[in-house]
Formats: C-alpha cells, sequence, structure tokens
C-alpha cells in the first residue's frame, strides 16, 4: 500500500516535472506545477493520514489554496500574453538574454 | 627650570605674544596700529638679548633641556636652550640690528597696504633667528631654520602682484629646499647615530664611537645645507634675484642674519666639520670661489640692490673662506661686522630709493646725491669704508683677521685674500662715487630728492655706529666666544698682525677705492663703454660666469627627467594594472553573460540542477 502511493506520487512529481522543464507551451508548463504540488498532496496527506497528524493534513488543505491561487495568477497572465498578441510559448519570452 | 634666567623667558615670550595680540587683536581693528606692539617686543628683546649677552661674559654658560617634544621608545627629541659665546654673540647682533631695521622699517613701509602683513611677518622672522640661535640640538635648530626660510619665502613675494617678486620668491624657496633637504638628511643620520638626543654636546661626545661614513656623510650634508641658506657656489643664485623683496627685508634677512645662519651652523657643528679631512679645505675653497665670483659680478652691476646682494654673497663667501683655515672665530666676528655695515648699506638704498619714490634704483637713475642727502651719504661712506677693510672701521679688524690668516697660508690662498680685498673696495666705492658724488645722468624722475623722516634715518645712524664701532671689541668678544666654546682652536678673533699683511690689505682696499674713483670720475665714459666694447666679458658677468643658464638647464632637465620617469611609472604601471583589471572584469562578464540565454527552460535546468546540489549537501 504504502509502496504504490509513494510510487504514484513520484511517478506524477516526476511527470510535471519534466512538463515543467521540457515543454515550451506556457499552458502545459502551468499544468506540470499542478501535477508537481498535488503528487506532493498525494503523499502529503497519506503519510499524514498514517500517523492522524491534524497539521499534515491541514497544510494539505492550504497547499491545495496555494495552488489555486497560483493557478489563477499563471492562467490571467497567460491570458493577458495571449490578448496582447505575444506567443503562448516560453522560447519567445527572452527578454533576460544577456 | 629655576636656573633659566628670565631674559631667556623673555627673549622668546615676548616676540610670541606681540605677534599673537596684532594677529588677533590689533590687526583685525587698527591695522596701522601693528607695528606698536612689535616694536615693543623688539626693545623687550634687545633688554633680554644685553642681559644675556653680559650673564654669558660674565661666565654663564647654559645647556638646558626644557621639555621632551617627543618620546617614542628610547627615543626622544628634546627641546631646549643653548646660551654660549657663540650664540649670543650673533644674538646680541640680530637683536640690536633687528630692532633698529624693524623702526626703519614700520617708516619704510608705512603706506604700504599690506603693512600689518609685512609687519607680521618680519616679526615672525625675528622670532624664528633668534629661536635658531639659542636652540641646543639640531632637531630644534633644523625647525627654525625652515621657519626663517619660510619667512624668507613670503617676504620675497611680499609684493605678490609683481610676477618677477613671485619668481624670485619661488626661486628662493626652491633652491633652499634643495640645501634643506641636505640638512634634514643629516638630521635624520644624527638622530640615528645618537637615539635622537640631537643636543650639540651629545652628538659632539659621541663623534668619536661613531661609523666613519655616517659622520663623513652628514657633515658634507650639513655643508651642503650652509651652501643654499648663505648663498655659496653652486646654490647661491636665489639670493640677488631675492633683492625683488621690500628694502627692509634685504638688509635684516637677505645681508645681516638670515643668511648668515648658513655660517652659524657651520661653526656651531665644526667640531664636525673639522674631523672630516679636506672638508675645511672644500669649505675655504668654495667660499673663495664664491667670494671672487660674486665680487666681480658686483662690479658690473647697476641696480643699488643688486650690487649689495651680489657683495653680500661674496662677503659669506669671505667668512667660509675663513672657515677653511679652521679660523672659525674670524669667521663670527665678521658676521657681526658684516651685519652692521651690510644693514647700513641696504637701508640707506632704501632712503635713495623712498627719495625718489621707486621701489629698486639703478646707477643711472643717480648721482649728485651726497648735497641733497647728506645723512644718507654720511652713513653710506662709513658703512662702505667698512666694507672696503679700511682702517679704523669695523670691517678693517674682522676682514683683516680673515686676511692675516691667508697672508699666514701664502701661495694662493693670499692671492685670494688679495683679490677679495680690491674687489670688494672697488666695487662699493664705484657704487658711492657714482650714485652720491658723479653727475646726475638722468633728470627724469623727482630732482628734488631729500631726505626722508626721522624714522627713517635714525636707526640708519645707530647702525652706522656699529658700522663703524664694532671691530673695536675684538678683545671682549673674544671673551665672550671663549665662554662655552666647544673646539680646541680658532677662537680668539684678535689675529697676530704682521705689517706686511696690514700693508697690503691697506694697498689693496685703497686701490680699489682709487680704481673706482678713476674709472667713475676721471674716466666716467670707460665705465659705460666697457660694455659696448666687450659683449661677450658683459655676458659672461650678466650670466654670472654662465652659472645662472647652467642652473636654468639643469633644473628644466631634473625636471623633465622626473617627468618622463612619472609617466612612464604612470602609464606603464598604474594604467596597466588599472586596464588589466577592468579587462579581465569585461572578459569575465560577457563570458557569463552567455549562461543568460533568456530561455526559461534553461533557467528551470538551472534551477533543477542546483536545488539537486542543495538536496545532496542536505541529505548526505
Amino acid at each position: 500500500m504504502t509502496l504504490s502511493i509513494w510510487g504514484v506520487s513520484v511517478l506524477l512529481f516526476l511527470a510535471g516535472l519534466a512538463m515543467v522543464v521540457l515543454r515550451r507551451q506556457l499552458l502545459a508548463m502551468l499544468l506540470g506545477l499542478e501535477l508537481m504540488i498535488n503528487s506532493v498532496n498525494i503523499a502529503l496527506v497519506y503519510t499524514g493520514s498514517l500517523w492522524a497528524d491534524a497539521e499534515a493534513l491541514s497544510a494539505a488543505l492550504l497547499i491545495l489554496a496555494i495552488a489555486a491561487a497560483e493557478v489563477v495568477v499563471g492562467l490571467s497572465l497567460i491570458l493577458k500574453l495571449n490578448g496582447a498578441g505575444a506567443p503562448v510559448d516560453s522560447s519567445g519570452l527572452s527578454e533576460l538574454k544577456g | 627650570m629655576n636656573l633659566v634666567p628670565w631674559s631667556l623667558w623673555l627673549l622668546i615670550a615676548s616676540p610670541v605674544c606681540a605677534i599673537l595680540a596684532v594677529f588677533f587683536f590689533v590687526r583685525p581693528r587698527k591695522p596701522q596700529w601693528s607695528h606698536w606692539p612689535i616694536l615693543g617686543s623688539c626693545a623687550l628683546v634687545c633688554l633680554a638679548a644685553t642681559d644675556l649677552t653680559s650673564r654669558v661674559y660674565a661666565g654663564m654658560v647654559l645647556d638646558v633641556p626644557v621639555a621632551i617634544w617627543m618620546l617614542g621608545g628610547d627615543w626622544y627629541l628634546p627641546f631646549g636652550f643653548r646660551v654660549d659665546g657663540l650664540g649670543t654673540a650673533v644674538l646680541l647682533m640680530v637683536a640690536w640690528v633687528g630692532a633698529l631695521i624693524q623702526v626703519y622699517a614700520s617708516g619704510y613701509m608705512k603706506h604700504d597696504p599690506g603693512f600689518s602683513r609685512f609687519v607680521l611677518l618680519f616679526h615672525l622672522f625675528y622670532l624664528a633667528m633668534i629661536g635658531l640661535l639659542v636652540s641646543n640640538n639640531f632637531v630644534q635648530l633644523y625647525l627654525f631654520w625652515e621657519l626663517v626660510g619660510v619667512c624668507s619665502y613670503f617676504l620675497i613675494g611680499f609684493w605678490y602682484q609683481k610676477e618677477s617678486a613671485r619668481r624670485a620668491a619661488l626661486q628662493a624657496f626652491l633652491a633652499n629646499r634643495v640645501g634643506d633637504f641636505g640638512l634634514m638628511l643629516a638630521v635624520l643620520l644624527l638622530m640615528a647615530m645618537t637615539h635622537g638626543n640631537t643636543s650639540f654636546s651629545s652628538v659632539f661626545r659621541l663623534l668619536p664611537a661613531a661609523p666613519t661614513e655616517m659622520v663623513t656623510l652628514a657633515a658634507f650634508l650639513v655643508f651642503w645645507a650652509a651652501t643654499a641658506k648663505s648663498a655659496q657656489f653652486p646654490l647661491y643664485f636665489w639670493l640677488p634675484d631675492a633683492m625683488e623683496g621690500p628694502t627692509p627685508v634685504s638688509a635684516l634677512m637677505h645681508a645681516a642674519t638670515m643668511v648668515t645662519a648658513g655660517i652659524f651652523l657651520l661653526v656651531r657643528a665644526w667640531p664636525l666639520i673639522s674631523s672630516i679631512e679636506l672638508l675645511p679645505q672644500l669649505i675655504g675653497w668654495v667660499g673663495a670661489a664664491t667670494a671672487i665670483g660674486a665680487g666681480l659680478v658686483a662690479c658690473a652691476k647697476t641696480d643699488l640692490k643688486r650690487v649689495l646682494a651680489y657683495s653680500t654673497v661674496s662677503h659669506l663667501g669671505i667668512m667660509a673662506f675663513a672657515l677653511g683655515f679652521g679660523e672659525t672665530a674670524p669667521a663670527v666676528f665678521h658676521l657681526l661686522t658684516h651685519g652692521f655695515f651690510k644693514a647700513v648699506l641696504f637701508l640707506c638704498v632704501g632712503n635713495i630709493a623712498h627719495a625718489l619714490g621707486k621701489a629698486s634704483v639703478g646707477v643711472d637713475e643717480t648721482g649728485g646725491l651726497a648735497a641733497k642727502m647728506p645723512l644718507t651719504f654720511g652713513c653710506f661712506t662709513a658703512a662702505a669704508l667698512s666694507l672696503a677693510g679700511l682702517w679704523p672701521f669695523a670691517g678693517f679688524y674682522s676682514k683683516d683677521s680673515i686676511l692675516d690668516a691667508a697672508f699666514h697660508q701664502g701661495g694662493l690662498q693670499a692671492a685670494a685674500g688679495v683679490a677679495i680685498a680690491f674687489l670688494s673696495s672697488f666695487y662699493i666705492f664705484r657704487m658711492l662715487f657714482l650714485s652720491f658724488l658723479g653727475p646726475r645722468r638722468e633728470q627724469r624722475g623727482p630732482g628734488h630728492a631729500h631726505e626722508g623722516e626721522p624714522v627713517l634715518g635714525i636707526p640708519v645712524f645707530f647702525l652706522s655706529l656699529g658700522a663703524v664701532g664694532a671691530g673695536w671689541l675684538s678683545g671682549p668678544l673674544s671673551r665672550l666666544l671663549a665662554s662655552g666654546w666647544m673646539l680646541r682652536t680658532g677662537m680668539s678673533p684678535v689675529p697676530d698682525w704682521t705689517w706686511n699683511g696690514l700693508f697690503a690689505s691697506q694697498a689693496c682696499a685703497l686701490a680699489g677705492v682709487g680704481a673706482a674713483y678713476f674709472l667713475t670720475t676721471l674716466r666716467p665714459q670707460w665705465d659705460w663703454d666697457w660694455r659696448r666694447r666687450f659683449p661677450r666679458v658683459e655676458r659672461l658677468l650678466e650670466s654670472d660666469f654662465g652659472w645662472k643658464p647652467t642652473v636654468a638647464a639643469f633644473s628644466a632637465l631634473v625636471v623633465e627627467a622626473a617627468g618622463m620617469f612619472s609617466r612612464g611609472w604612470d602609464t606603464r604601471l598604474w594604467d596597466g594594472l588599472v586596464e588589466s583589471t577592468a579587462d579581465w572584469a569585461k572578459r569575465g562578464g560577457e563570458r557569463a553573460a552567455s549562461l543568460a540565454t533568456g530561455q526559461l527552460n534553461d533557467y528551470l535546468w538551472w534551477m533543477l540542477a542546483g536545488t539537486t546540489g542543495l538536496l545532496y549537501l542536505v541529505l548526505r
């Protein structure tokens, strides 16, 4: 049981990481970020419930809220870029090039 | 401390108080009253100097440390006074001549807009000169030595609106700097030898034990310093140009007192100097060359003050010439009488300039002044007879005691003595005949020259009493010098006269007077024609036998070489250092900039790598 849940959590985390690092499309990167956050949440909820730890569970709820807020910020940035006619692609956003 | 007599304290305290009082209270309110406290202080200084001299004459010798100025480990710099025969003999002359010239100056400079500044600087010099004479160690002497130097700089450049005055002041300062640097090195060597306590007695006590090279170097450096301050051969050239200052400055500083500080230093340090083989002889020859060279140049000058300036150089040379025989006391004796008669001559020229309403006067603008200015004429004649060394005037006694030593040596020295005796009487009487007796050459300017107010006459009169009679005091002087004399020899300025020597010196002096009379009165056109007839000789004399252009070229060379060296240092080393640092930073930055691609994913990779690294470090 423990192994399978930890395995799922790690798999999801790595998948999210790969999406963030490898994909160039901003929406996909945001999705990957959500995957990473929630994969961590899975591990947190499971481990918290093993010890019946209320603090861990409430931390999981807090992470959910933060993830939601992050999605709002991320999506509104992407919408803004889309509205300004800029590419919704990270390779085009290279103003920090030295 | 109760051993220190009141007059020694008064000697220092009264000028200090007077200067402070004038600077803080009189100058801001009534600058035209600046001279009253100063003259009061002069009177007190004369009183104190006379009292000290009479005590020393009675046998008191004082060498007291007063305070420790600096202290570091086993090194310390003491501050103290030495009152002995040598110091007080010169001190008495400086106090009285200085006081009389300050009385004169308070009349002469009365209408100058910088009157109060002049009076203050003049008195500061007076204080510094007194401090120099009563110092008991080399460091303190050096301090006052520099102070008289800086006062000289300020007063030569007193009329700073004049370009020539500024240049002369700078030249005097720099030439003295070259010499003073030597004195500084000598003092540092002596400090290394004595652990800071450079009092004359301890230096001379430690001399035999000190390493020879060090002593030799220190002695040569002391002489080098004296050549600058006392205007001897390599470094004399600043003194004639120093005549750009007001006439009382030329009289007090650049004739009677300051320039004799070098001779005073040599006599003070004589145990050091005479311990070096051949150095006294070198001093003697340098002095003889300076005396004869400057005497020849003085014969060709037309500006009255310049003639006197070259005459001063020449007479300082005579004092050095005397030192060459080890005759220290005659040198001091001549220093004293020279102080009197040269001060009179300068002040008389000041009176002429005042009467004609000019700052400087050439011989071609004067002539026939004897009838219009009888007092000035009388004083000038007395001083000129004294300078020429004719019996029974003061200069006779002092100069003859030197010439006598030269005649005893015989040979070249005797010849140099003859030349000096002839030249000094020739140039001064040429000046006297041209200015006072000859016909007036030019009628421009006020033809109604007349004596100035009493304040310009009375000090000159009293000084000329000294110029006439100071020589009669050689007996008391030798007793005065004997107390606290640090040498084994040369104590007495009284020579053992020989009839041949007396005859030779008087004949030379009279021949000089005769030649001057012949040239100026019987063949006046010769005195003007020779310049046209012998332009090469004139050029030679005008350029001080080529030494002035040599000095100018040499200084230019030194400045240029120093400039080139520092430019190379700057461009090669410092610029190179700065530029290569900047270059390194720039290329490093360019390389680092290539890492910043602007691609979000690249940054994410870096972030991943960094996080992984940190995790590894934490979990390891």
